[in-house]
């Protein structure tokens, strides 16, 4: 099993970078990634600490635990990618992308914790939020049970049950984590802002999104690299059923989260029923950017003021922080 | 789902939708529309999923606000029923704790809000003036904004004034009669001209700081850099945008003789300011902001461009406060022609801070003659196209500093008896003579020109500009006896010059109307004229006030010493500054300054919150055509806001006129403001939008601005290059590739078509809810079983069970 994305590696292989990538993707999608490099001192955080204190209960209840959520969630993207796949990456320029994803992991734990700190908040409980939650745990553990079960040294990657494996690591870090959770806990931040409540702080949640769609590309290119290069996998339905599975498995318990946050109130002008709805629709396009069918066939975004990040932005830059800049 | 209203008083009652049905109806009333049943319609339909099953009232009207903002992207309509929606809202609320205006001045005064001047004027008649109707003239995003911090609030925080009383409000704290108050009350509730935001703010109540903006000068001495902190703090905690030179500050390694020592040069002391604006809220209304601006041939110059930076030393880096170079024009034509600059110290060399034009271009090259003969303690040569380039770069990067031309604004500065002008202030619109002890201070107004051209559109409406064009300079000049000057430096310079700033809004959208693309030779020429108009009728005015009232104090102390200028006397010194209008064109809702539309749709992000704004008249020209519709809006949305590339579109519109600021080279964005240039006594602010392909011609584009003779330009919008994944819209990354689907075998991923064929039966109904149950449990399952459309469970193996799903 020699030229496959995920094999075995030594630390004296790929270390040339060619002129003619054997996955010129991954050039791309570093290239990328490497123009969307930010920094948390670019945001004036701080400002926000007068709107901090004016958020009713249920409000800062959110935003803490969306806060909490990322804290540790940035990190543990990064051991779920260098524990389990990292090293078996064969092609230096998939390398790039995804260690430059490990980078911007960094910057974003970097921001939370920021963040945390400008607001006084309670950091052991912060940090503690994903695992001490009973539902947000669920999330948690979905993805560590699995990657335990497949960390790094149990794999060989030359054989498709390994190829398998690997797939399944990648899918659940980078999109179910980074694709679904992610996704849902920005749209609690875009909710804040539309309500003009801390701005500066989801300008940088703004940056924070650019970034994971990246990353979340990343995964999908990888995964569907995977299943060209072993045409074996698609043809073993019951893993593939896994597959779909899973992924509609995180969205059921991010449902159940957004209903035990949401319940029969709304926070911020949206309501469980529009997050519900929300999250069908982000789960079909994953679903549909992996070959697989639409599992609800919604096709609107629901959450409307979701368009604003989609169109071009004017920022009057002497109120909110610009997030408008290159800074390469 | 069974729904309850809870009500104000705690009574609740069952949700029901003919009632709210209703209450649509009700805002729809009066409006043309086709189907006025469809528009409910759409709205209940957005409604449905927000209601949650507990709503009180209150909430209630706001949802249902939420549900009409989110079709605001469909049609202006629903813009203007959520703006229906807002008022509603906003006068339920203040007429449950005010019966009139009568009662709200009285609040006012009680609650020591309003400043006790006003009670000088007829309240009967003033009330009568009022008209309510005009509120129809303002759209979601400006009333929104108004409601979020320019309505005035009572003591409680609650807001206490309608839209309507909140002009009149206004007026009265700048005119000197009711007679006057009425006019300007009429041109205001018209949005026919506007105030800059603290005159909007403060006009009328205890807090009577009118003016935008202040200019200070630091001089080279521990002594005027703690007073000019002190003043700053003072300034910027009254509203104001504080502008400070730095350039006499001595640089790094300058010789202090008191101690016989070196200077840590002026970055440290930089970062006082920033550390002092950041501490400073403005009532939590706007964000206190300042501008540093230095000489580029100041020896720290490198660490000024990298106060922006947001990597290296945090006791280097400025992230609160705003930068700008004050660029001489002999440094410019080294850049342009190859020449190098020189870097000098002005502790050693203060003659170059003050000095302008041939003056500046001897002294420089004297300094230059003695730093190669080496007579010169400090200098540095530098290759001036390099320097240019990495400037450019830091620009690009941060946003900062802005390039301001010294001498283009010092050739015309109309008292240079008085001093020179040292720097302009945030916005760069200001060119106003100051000194250590004289804080220039500008007080700003904007005509918003979308509201001049005549029924027709076939012309300008001349005549009530020259109106519109009176009151404003009457109305300004009055404003500064009433003006609260937080600094004696401030007040010195205001009484000296009475310097005034009237600006223009809404430049686009009139071109527009009057079927001139922005990006034509003809949108050149307009701007030329109304710039010309504009000076005409301000300084006849301000010649007829100084017959009325005298002309500024400086012209007259120089024609007592026999020195007198040699223009007529007028009122005040200089009267034109276009500024960005960034916050007024929001609340009139038309483009800001002379700034062509930023795009057909696109977000728009301020202290109020996030907008979207839609071009109105695309759209109204679209829907002409019979083009307008939901699919339309999603293509302008997937092009990013440009109408160019839409072949569907050639031959029906008119393209051309619908360029965004990207699409207009920079040239022609140049062009139009060096046409306002050329009779603007202060200065244009002018943001440039430089699209990501023509990067590579910054400096080409920035000689440009200065051969053309702008005094300033402001901020530098370059396109970001790397978005995020669109939210609403589908995009194929997986291309033709199958992924998961590529199995065939796997019945449960058959490819992308988007039939609608349920995954494959894994055994009879029955087998499968028995399965459930051993998975899920039996509660789980038997809610799945009873599920309706609203509660269908999202487990694949659930969904099989559920009727509603099936």
């Amino acid at each position: 099993m020699i030229n496959k994305l995920i094999g075995r590696t030594s630390v004296r292989d790929n270390i040339k970078l060619s002129e003619d990538p054997s996955y010129p993707i991954f050039k791309e999608l570093y290239e990328k990634q490497k123009k969307a490099i930010w920094f948390p001192e670019e945001l004036n955080i701080q400002q926000d600490a007068l709107d901090y204190h004016s958020l009713s209960e249920d409000e800062k209840d959110l935003f803490d635990t969306a806060v909490g959520y990322f804290c540790s969630s940035e990190l543990l993207v990064q051991n779920v990618l260098v524990n389990s796949f990292f090293p078996l990456l064969t092609d230096p320029h998939a390398k790039m992308s995804f260690s430059t994803q490990l980078f911007m992991e960094n910057i974003h734990s970097d921001f939370f914790e920021i963040v945390l700190q400008s607001f006084g908040m309670d950091r052991e409980k912060m940090y503690d939020v994903a695992f001490d939650d009973p539902i947000l745990r669920k999330k948690q553990s979905l993805i560590v049970d699995e990657i335990d079960k497949i960390s790094y040294g149990q794999i060989d990657p030359e054989t498709l049950e390994g190829q398998k494996q690997v797939l399944r690591a990648i899918l659940l870090n980078n999109i179910i984590l980074e694709g679904i959770f992610f996704y849902s806990s920005f749209a609690h931040f875009f909710a804040l802002k539309d309500m003009a409540k801390m701005k500066n702080v989801v300008s940088g949640v703004e940056l924070v999104l650019i970034d994971e769609s990246l990353h979340l590309q990343n995964g999908i290119e990888a995964i569907l690299i995977m299943l060209d290069e072993n045409p074996e996998i698609v043809k073993d339905t019951e893993y593939v059923q896994d597959i779909r599975d899973v992924i509609l498995e995180g969205t059921a318990l991010e449902i159940e989260y957004v209903k035990h946050k949401f319940g029969d109130r709304t926070i911020l002008g949206i309501s469980y029923g529009e997050l519900e709805r929300y999250l069908k629709y982000i789960t079909d396009r994953r679903l549909q950017e992996l070959g697989f069918q639409q599992e609800f066939h919604i096709t609107e975004n629901p959450l409307r003021f979701l368009q604003k990040e989609d169109v071009k932005k004017l920022i009057n830059f002497f109120e909110v922080s610009s997030t408008e800049y290159t800074n390469y | 789902m069974k729904r309850t209203v809870i009500k104000r008083d705690g009574t609740e009652e069952p949700f029901r939708t003919q009632k709210i049905i209703n209450a649509i109806f009700e805002i729809i009333e009066g409006l043309e529309v086709e189907d006025d049943y469809e528009l409910v319609f759409l709205i209940m339909k957005e409604l449905d999923l927000k209601v949650p099953e507990r709503v009180s009232t209150e909430e209630l009207d706001r949802l249902v606000l939420k549900a009409i903002e989110q079709l605001i992207p469909r049609h202006p309509v629903y813009d203007t029923l959520a703006t229906r929606q807002l008022l509603k809202l906003i006068n339920k609320r203040i007429d449950r704790r005010l019966d009139s205006f009568r009662d709200y001045l009285e609040k006012g005064f009680e609650q020591e809000l309003l400043h006790e001047r006003l009670k000088d004027f007829d309240f009967e008649l003033l009330e009568q003036s009022l008209d309510f109707e005009r509120d129809r003239l303002l759209g979601y995003f400006g009333l929104t904004t108004m409601n979020d911090r320019y309505l005035m609030k009572n003591r409680d925080g609650e807001v206490m004034e309608k839209p309507q009383w909140f002009f009149m409000r206004v007026a009265m704290g700048i005119g000197n009669s009711n007679e006057e108050i009425i006019k300007i009350y009429n041109k205001l509730s018209k949005l026919e001209y506007l105030h800059s935001t603290p005159t909007l703010f403060n006009s009328g109540t205890v807090t009577s700081q009118y003016s935008s903006c202040y200019v200070s000068v630091i001089d080279d001495s521990l002594d005027s850099i703690m007073d000019k902190a002190r003043e700053t703090a003072f300034l910027a905690k009254y509203a104001g945008g504080v502008g400070t030179d730095v350039s006499r500050i001595r640089a790094t390694g300058s010789n202090i003789a008191s101690l016989n020592a070196p200077s840590s040069g002026a970055i440290p002391f930089i970062k006082i300011f920033d550390t002092l604006v950041n501490s400073i809220q403005q009532g939590g209304r706007r964000r206190s902001s300042q501008v540093v601006s230095m000489q580029p041939w100041h020896l720290d110059i490198d660490g000024f461009l990298d106060l922006r930076e947001t990597t290296g030393n945090a006791y280097f880096r400025t992230p609160s406060l705003n930068t700008s170079l004050w660029m001489p024009d002999e440094m410019m034509r080294r850049i342009d022609q190859g020449e190098p600059i020189y870097l000098f110290d002005p502790g050693e060399c203060p003659e170059l801070v003050d000095a302008t034009g041939d003056d500046f271009k001897k002294n420089y090259a004297r300094r230059i003659e003695q730093a190669e003969a080496g007579e010169l303690e400090q200098f540095r040569q530098l290759d001036s196209q390099d320097f240019f380039k990495k400037y450019l770069f830091k620009l690009a990067k941060t946003g900062h500093p802005w390039l301001i031309f010294k001498d283009e604004h010092n050739r015309h500065n109309p008292c240079p008896e008085y001093s020179v002008i040292n720097s302009s202030n945030l916005c760069t619109e200001i060119s106003i003579p100051n000194r250590p002890d004289s804080t220039a201070v500008c007080t700003l107004a904007s005509v918003n020109l979308s509201k001049h051209v005549k029924e027709d559109k076939s012309d300008i409406d001349w005549e009530k500009l020259v109106d519109t064009l009176e009151t404003m300079t009457r109305g300004l000049d009055n404003i500064l006896d009433k003006n609260f000057y937080p600094s004696e430096a401030a007040r010195q310079n205001t009484m000296d010059l009475r310097p005034l700033g009237i600006g223009l809004m809404g430049f686009a959208e009139a071109l527009i109307d009057l079927d001139i693309p922005y990006d034509s030779e003809e949108a050149v020429i307009l701007a030329r004229k109304l710039g010309a108009f504009m000076r005409k009728i301000a300084y006849r005015t301000s010649q007829e006030l100084a017959e009325e009232r005298g002309a500024f104090r400086h012209y007259r102390e120089m024609e007592e010493q026999g020195e007198g200028y040699d223009y007529p006397p007028r009122r005040n010194a200089v009267l034109l500054a276009i500024a960005p209008t960034a916050s007024i064109s929001i609340i009139t809702g038309t483009t800001s300054s002379i700034d062509s539309y930023f795009s057909n749709i696109y977000s728009r992000d301020t202290l109020s919150g996030k907008h979207i704004v839609i071009n109105r008249q695309l759209i109204e020209d679209l829907e002409e055509k019979g083009k307008w519709s939901d699919g339309m809006a999603d293509v302008i949305k997937a092009h990013n806001g440009s109408v160019q590339y839409i072949d569907e579109l050639d031959g029906v519109i008119d393209k051309e006129l619908y360029k965004t600021a990207y699409e207009i080279h920079p040239r022609r964005q140049i062009d139009i403001a060096a046409a306002f240039q050329e009779s603007i006594d202060q200065a244009v602010s002018k943001s440039l939008y430089i699209d990501e392909h023509l990067r590579e011609d910054m400096e080409e584009i920035y000689l440009y601005a200065w051969e053309k003779k702008l005094k300033s330009t402001y901020y530098c919008f370059i396109d970001k290059v790397v978005k995020g994944e669109k939210y609403t819209e589908k995009v194929n990354k997986r291309g033709s590739r199958k992924g998961f689907g590529g199995g065939g075998a796997a019945s449960a991923a058959n490819g992308d078509s988007s039939d609608t064929s349920e995954p494959a039966e894994a055994g009879t109904q029955a087998e499968l809810e028995a399965k459930a149950r051993q998975k899920f449990g039996d509660e789980v399952v038997d809610e799945a079983l009873e599920a309706d459309a609203d509660s269908c469970p999202t487990d694949p193996m659930l969904r099989r069970i559920c009727p509603a799903c099936e």
